[in-house]
């Protein structure tokens, strides 16, 4: 039985729609997973070897088990956020004559494979090797080793228990934050050490090696915890995470509605950006898009040439923009025939789709201007930028969404979710990026930075003010691609 | 075979099954008919121990089907795709039914030599996962699974919808011999009347939760349901 669902675990990974996609996005893809990876081997590496050079004043051992408690209370607030607990796809093993046991421990077991199980050794197997191996014996890294890594097991289990009791309350999550703040205050200010029992606990395992029970012993509980729940009341509705459903609100709004036909579109693209989680997922990364200034403006060298300050720019007021516009069409590939068939007015459409993207762009620009603090010249090169989203790029970008005509499943997956995306459509997306580096190079190698900012500005406020006439091409191109568009929609 | 006692199943108050009382005999092909909502499917998964009831038990061979899996093992169903394991290929599936069951490979073989007609060429030997078939194919791939055991009751949800007309005459043909060759109790739900009544020599209406027709099928039963429903 175990091989059974050892083989389609991994043929369901394998054949996910994730890896469904062409080679060359494959091969990108792997390409930087295959950086992140190796990244965090090396930054985990050096960070092991350094270690005691850090805190040359500490125990090197005793002091990064003094921010185990910590790590492992943070661990399981972003866990709860982000970690994937797999208990749906066991429906169709429940009418089989399978035995419940087994069921729940593959339920349970498939949870090992989180990403955020693997994370932590990058650092923890670096600091056993060149630290706690150091200054201990082999066996007493190992003991101190498994110890740890029972204890992010233990995590693992406890957030699918504690995620299934309160995935509908965030709150919960929010208030254990809030204690865990001042937690770290009373440690901060001396009052209470917490990281000190932390340091003693897992310190203890090194000289003591029966001591190994306690892990053992809270993975165990976790375990049993979520066998008994799961053994209760093995029925998918009642296992399947609720989250309380909420009927949004702002797609029928007011003002909205006394804009008639076109504010009834602008309502149900609203509600298909609110109501999917890949939809939604994009608005939630939006907030990393706009700080992302925070990175490149405090340091100097980007600072040296606009070239590059250009780039961000267009990136920040538009981040979100692209991610709407470049796919709206194929957001709505499971009802385009609707589209077409109905009586709809494309021309109306397509206003609707520019508008919604000039909107994002905005909001995000008007959330960005406290970036003068960084320069006068920063706030006049994202104002530029902005203007060039707002008149070039957007209608850019529907044109080029023309193109795409890869059926998109919004209900599933949501971050790091590729599925109808598709390469040529990324690379087509990099020249209207460029575009206005381009238009800059000439003026800034000739000493005339202003004057090729001033320039990107003009071509934003021409796409602006002639936006109908480009709009009409690009319905133009929707009405000739519309049945190339449909029938890649309608392939699932 | 199948006792019903006190069975409730509410969601916030909102009864959407109420059975008191229902015996189906071994052997009896038991069809459920009723307009959506009216509780068909959910009366399905209670039996198969899918959803937990608010009240009373199924008993299946007089043992509770909750708490206990024997029933698992003369039980065939399909209800839904969700049944069906949609990653993998048709083969995969049908020799991972075969492989928890027990059956021997020459039993496989012989499901699919038996089957093949049914297929009609569309599901084996495709290259196709399951998720990429048709809603018909698919459908097609969990009746397979659910007859492939030779089970003694047999649970199907809607199975002649979304088949095309000939597969849905086999099935028919498939359902009937089945009862009188290996006396199999079936439970069947349908939206149509004409099938339904032509498989199954007992009809029962569901309507909002409750039974409110119970009748042996006779000439007229087609004609009874017609007028029942033609509101």
């Amino acid at each position: 039985m175990i091989k059974w669902f050892i083989s389609h675990q991994w043929k369901d990974a394998k054949r996910s729609s994730m890896w469904q996609k062409n080679l060359v996005l494959n091969v990108v893809l792997g390409f930087f997973v295959f950086l992140i990876i190796l990244e965090a081997l090396v930054g985990g590496i050096v960070l092991g070897k350094n270690w005691h050079e850090i805190f040359p004043n500490d125990n090197p051992v005793e002091k990064f088990n003094s921010y185990l408690i910590y790590y492992f209370a943070f661990d399981l607030i972003i866990r709860f956020f982000m970690q994937h607990v797999p208990v749906l796809k066991v429906t169709p093993y429940l009418h089989l004559p399978i035995k419940r046991s087994k069921i729940i421990n593959h339920v349970l077991s498939k949870t090992l494979f989180s990403f955020f199980n693997f994370l932590p050794l990058f650092i923890v197997i670096p600091i056993a090797v060149f630290q706690v191996s150091y200054y201990h014996s082999i066996a007493a890294t190992w003991v101190w080793f498994l110890s740890v890594l029972f204890m992010i097991l233990s995590n693992n289990f406890l957030l699918v228990y504690l995620k299934k009791q309160f995935a509908s309350n965030p709150k919960v999550v929010g208030i254990f934050g809030l204690i865990l703040a001042g937690l770290i205050l009373l440690d901060y200010f001396g009052i209470y050490s917490f990281s000190g029992v932390s340091s003693i606990v897992f310190t203890s395992f090194i000289n003591n090696f029966t001591f190994i029970i306690i892990p053992i012993a809270v993975l165990s509980f976790v375990y049993i915890i979520n066998y008994r729940y799961l053994n209760s009341g093995l029925y998918p509705e009642e296992i399947r995470i609720h989250k309380e459903k909420k009927i949004d609100r702002i797609s029928d709004n007011k003002y909205i509605k006394t804009l008639g036909k076109t504010g009834d579109m602008i309502a149900v693209e609203l509600k298909l950006l609110l109501r999917h989680k890949r939809t939604k997922t994009i608005l939630y990364m939006t907030p990393l898009f706009l700080l992302y200034g925070l990175f490149f403006y405090p340091q100097e060298i980007y600072r040296d040439g606009y070239g590059f300050l250009i780039f961000i720019g267009v990136f920040i007021s538009g981040g979100l923009m692209i991610n709407y516009a470049n796919y709206s069409f194929s957001y709505e590939s499971s009802y385009f025939d609707a589209i077409l068939t109905n009586n709809y007015d494309l021309r109306k459409y397509l206003k609707v789709k520019f508008m919604i993207a000039i909107s994002m762009s905005t909001i995000s620009f008007f959330l960005t201007i406290p970036y003068f603090l960084f320069g006068i010249d920063i706030l006049l090169i994202n104002f530029v930028c902005f203007l060039y989203n707002i008149g070039c790029l957007s209608i850019l970008l529907l044109y080029l969404a023309t193109y795409n005509k890869k059926r998109m499943d919004l209900g599933k997956g949501a971050a790091f979710n590729y599925q109808g995306m598709g390469a040529s459509n990324w690379l087509v997306m990099f020249p209207a990026f460029l575009l206005p580096i381009f238009v800059y190079l000439p003026f800034g190698l000739t000493g005339n930075p202003y004057g090729g900012i001033l320039v990107i500005g003009i071509i934003g406020m021409i796409g602006l003010i002639f936006h109908k006439t480009f709009l009409n091409l690009v319905l133009k191109n929707l009405i000739k691609r519309k049945y190339i568009m449909a029938e890649g929609f309608r392939e699932k | 075979m199948i006792k019903v006692k006190d069975l409730t199943k509410a969601y916030n108050s909102n009864v959407v099954l109420n059975i008191p009382k229902l015996q189906i005999k071994k052997g009896e092909s038991f069809g459920l008919v009723g307009n959506n909502g009216a509780g068909k499917t959910t009366f399905f998964r209670l039996i198969l121990d899918l959803i937990r009831a608010n009240t009373g038990m199924v008993l299946s061979k007089d043992i509770n089907v909750v708490g206990n899996e024997n029933w698992k093992f003369y039980t065939g169903s399909y209800l839904d795709e969700g049944f069906l394991i949609d990653f993998l290929t048709p083969e995969e599936y049908f020799k991972f039914i075969s492989g928890i069951n027990g059956l021997s490979k020459g039993d496989l073989d012989e499901f699919l030599k038996n089957f093949e007609v049914f297929f009609n060429g569309e599901v084996i030997g495709k290259k196709k996962y399951i998720r990429e078939l048709s809603s018909g194919n698919q459908k097609k791939v969990g009746i397979a699974a659910a007859l492939m055991t030779n089970p003694e009751i047999l649970v199907l949800d809607e199975p002649f919808n979304s088949l095309d007309p000939t597969t849905q005459i086999r099935l028919k043909k498939l359902l009937k011999e089945m009862q009188h060759e290996k006396n199999v109790t079936m439970l069947i739900s349908s939206h149509d009347l004409n099938q339904v009544t032509e498989v199954c020599d007992r009809i029962v209406v569901l309507h909002e939760g409750n039974i409110v027709h119970d009748i042996q099928t006779n000439k007229d039963t087609l004609k009874e349901l017609e007028e029942y429903f033609a509101v």
